[in-house]
This record gives C-alpha cells, sequence and structure tokens, in this order.
C-alpha cells in the first residue's frame, strides 16, 4: 500500500513538473476562445472533449478567422497525428494492462504524459498502471482548471493588448523547441513559405498545401542526408 | 451547433491517433517512411498555422514590424532557452515595445 502511495506521489509530481510550461498555453488558450467569438463552455469543452492544447487551439482559433470548418477540422487532426507515435510506442506495454486501462489511458496520453511514462515502461504492470492514471489525471485536471481560468481572464484584458499574437508566437516556441535536426528546420520554413504563397486560396485551405508541402520537404531533405 | 461537433470530430479523431497501435495494431509496425514523415507533421503544420493565422479574409499576410521583430527575438530566445514561458514572454513584449514606437 505505501509503494502504491509513494508511485502516486511520483506520478503526480512528474505531472506538476511538466505542467509548468504548459500554463501559459492553457491560459493562451483561455484567450483565444474569448476572442474568437464563440460559446465560452462550448470552447472549454473542447478541454475534456479533445485534451490536447495545439489541437484545440489550432481548431478554435482557425474557426474564429472564419475558417471553413472541414479546413479547420482537417488541419487539427494533422497536429494531433504525432500521438499515433506515442500510441505505437506504448503498445507493448499496454499488453499486459487490463482491457479497461487499453480504452481508458490512451485519453490520457498528451505530449507530457508521453515524455514521463516512456521512462517507466520497465514497471511492474500494476505499478505501471498506478503512476500513469496519478500523472495523467493531474495533467487532466490542471488542464481543465487553467483553461477555464483563461476563459474567466479573458474578457478582462484590454483589446488593444492584442493579446492574440501570443497564439503564433507560442507555436514558434514549439517549433524551434522541437528542432534537433536541420530537416526539421527544413520542414518548417517550406510549411510557412508555401502557406505564404497559397494565402489567396479559399478558407484557409492555402494551411493544408502548406502542411503537406512542408512535411514531404522535411521527408525528402531526410533522405537526401543519407 | 456546428462548432460543437467539430470538436467532437476532433476529439474522436485525436481519441484514435493515440489509441490506435495500443487497441488495435499492437503486433504491427509503423511502417519506416510513415515514422519519418510523422516527425515533420509537428514542424511543418505549426510553421503553416503562424502564417494562416496572420493572414486577414482577404488573403492578405499581414505580418508588420512589430510582429516581424517579436518572431526574431521570441525564435532567438526559445532557441537559447528551451524554454515556452520565456519566449512567450519576450516575444510579447517586443511585440508591445516595437509597436508602440512605429
Amino acid at each position: 500500500m505505501s509503494a502504491d502511495r509513494s508511485t502516486i506521489q511520483r506520478g503526480v509530481l512528474g505531472a506538476l513538473t511538466l505542467f509548468v510550461p504548459a500554463i501559459p498555453f492553457a491560459l493562451v488558450f483561455g484567450l483565444a476562445v474569448v476572442e474568437s467569438g464563440l460559446n465560452p463552455f462550448v470552447g472549454w469543452s473542447s478541454s475534456w472533449l479533445i485534451f490536447g492544447g495545439a489541437a484545440q487551439l489550432t481548431l478554435i482559433s482557425l474557426l474564429g478567422s472564419g475558417a471553413a470548418v472541414a479546413a479547420a477540422i482537417t488541419a487539427a487532426l494533422v497536429v494531433n497525428a504525432r500521438h499515433i507515435m506515442y500510441s505505437a510506442a506504448m503498445a507493448p506495454v499496454f499488453q499486459h494492462q487490463p482491457k479497461w486501462m487499453r480504452w481508458f489511458g490512451p485519453y490520457l496520453l498528451i505530449d507530457q504524459q508521453f515524455a514521463l511514462v516512456s521512462f517507466r515502461t520497465e514497471d511492474d504492470p500494476q505499478t505501471f498502471r498506478t503512476y500513469y492514471l496519478a500523472a495523467g489525471l493531474t495533467f487532466w485536471t490542471l488542464w481543465q482548471a487553467t483553461t477555464a481560468l483563461g476563459l474567466l481572464i479573458g474578457p478582462v484584458i484590454p483589446e488593444e493588448w492584442n493579446l492574440g499574437f501570443a497564439v503564433p508566437i507560442l507555436f514558434l516556441g514549439l517549433i524551434v523547441v522541437g528542432i534537433d535536426k536541420s530537416s526539421k528546420l527544413v520542414a518548417a520554413l517550406v510549411g510557412a513559405g508555401v502557406t505564404f504563397l497559397a494565402a489567396g486560396l479559399p478558407s484557409r485551405s492555402g494551411l493544408l498545401v502548406g502542411a503537406l508541402v512542408g512535411i514531404l520537404a522535411g521527408t525528402v531533405t531526410e533522405r537526401l542526408k543519407r | 451547433m456546428t462548432v460543437f461537433v467539430a470538436i467532437v470530430i476532433v476529439g474522436l479523431g485525436t481519441y484514435l491517433s493515440r489509441a490506435v497501435f495500443i487497441l488495435a495494431l499492437a503486433n504491427r509496425k509503423i511502417p519506416d517512411a510513415v515514422i519519418v514523415a510523422l516527425q515533420y507533421v509537428a514542424p511543418a503544420v505549426l510553421a503553416a498555422l503562424i502564417v494562416a493565422l496572420l493572414t486577414d479574409g482577404d488573403g492578405n499576410v499581414a505580418i508588420g514590424v512589430p510582429e516581424f521583430t517579436s518572431f526574431v527575438v521570441g525564435g532567438a530566445v526559445a532557441w537559447r532557452t528551451k524554454n515556452q514561458v520565456w519566449t512567450l514572454f519576450a516575444g510579447m513584449t517586443v511585440y508591445w515595445i516595437v509597436r508602440a514606437l512605429v
């Protein structure tokens, strides 16, 4: 029992530490909902229906800026496609988990959760499950609370501050921090450049063209380097 | 209503992308080409998103001096610190200062 308790503590602590960088993200998301003019409660419902900051921010800010619904949905889904890698990496560990855990666990598999639990795959199934749930539910609770807080703060902040600009800055930060090889830089630059050239396409569909060409450019660059 | 449906669809899709291998394909390997391509999804899409968010309704990309300066400084801070909080702080501060000056 005490072993369980210390596992829970470690999970909660790990999640608390990794959540700190997500706080501005959560607040900016709340502000973006307010700025988009969408129903705040509907916007916030994405925190538990999607539970993924980048996709939530993508969907809400594109819908708020008048993009076609289909284009916004596609963009948000593409943003979250990286989770397929996490799912594949976690699949062997989850084979030793009960069925309910195999169904519920993936719901909590956000970036930070993956970063935490990928170091715990050698634990016995019971300990792994306790740690996974402690960390995941901590992330979940904090995310619901901080995005709601962003919604409450949103209307109080003067419009002249133009806080909506925080969204592209956050995305830029995510890109730069994630760049660990030159081919990723190529993917980002080509993605931005092609979207710029395709900006005239209707309903912001240029974004999808830019993203696809960017992914292709990164892949080709990696091929050429080998 | 449309917005709520859109959120539900993205929620389902997100869950599927997190669950697909855990629930269904535990013994399958992802083809190498797909793994390579998946690495480039985040940088390419996020960069495309930045441009899309700065595009106005007429298809003009509205990047002025404040935005550009903010990106350069924010990008440099992100590179040096690897820290989102500092990046956001630096980017927004520079944006406000340059906007007040221009």
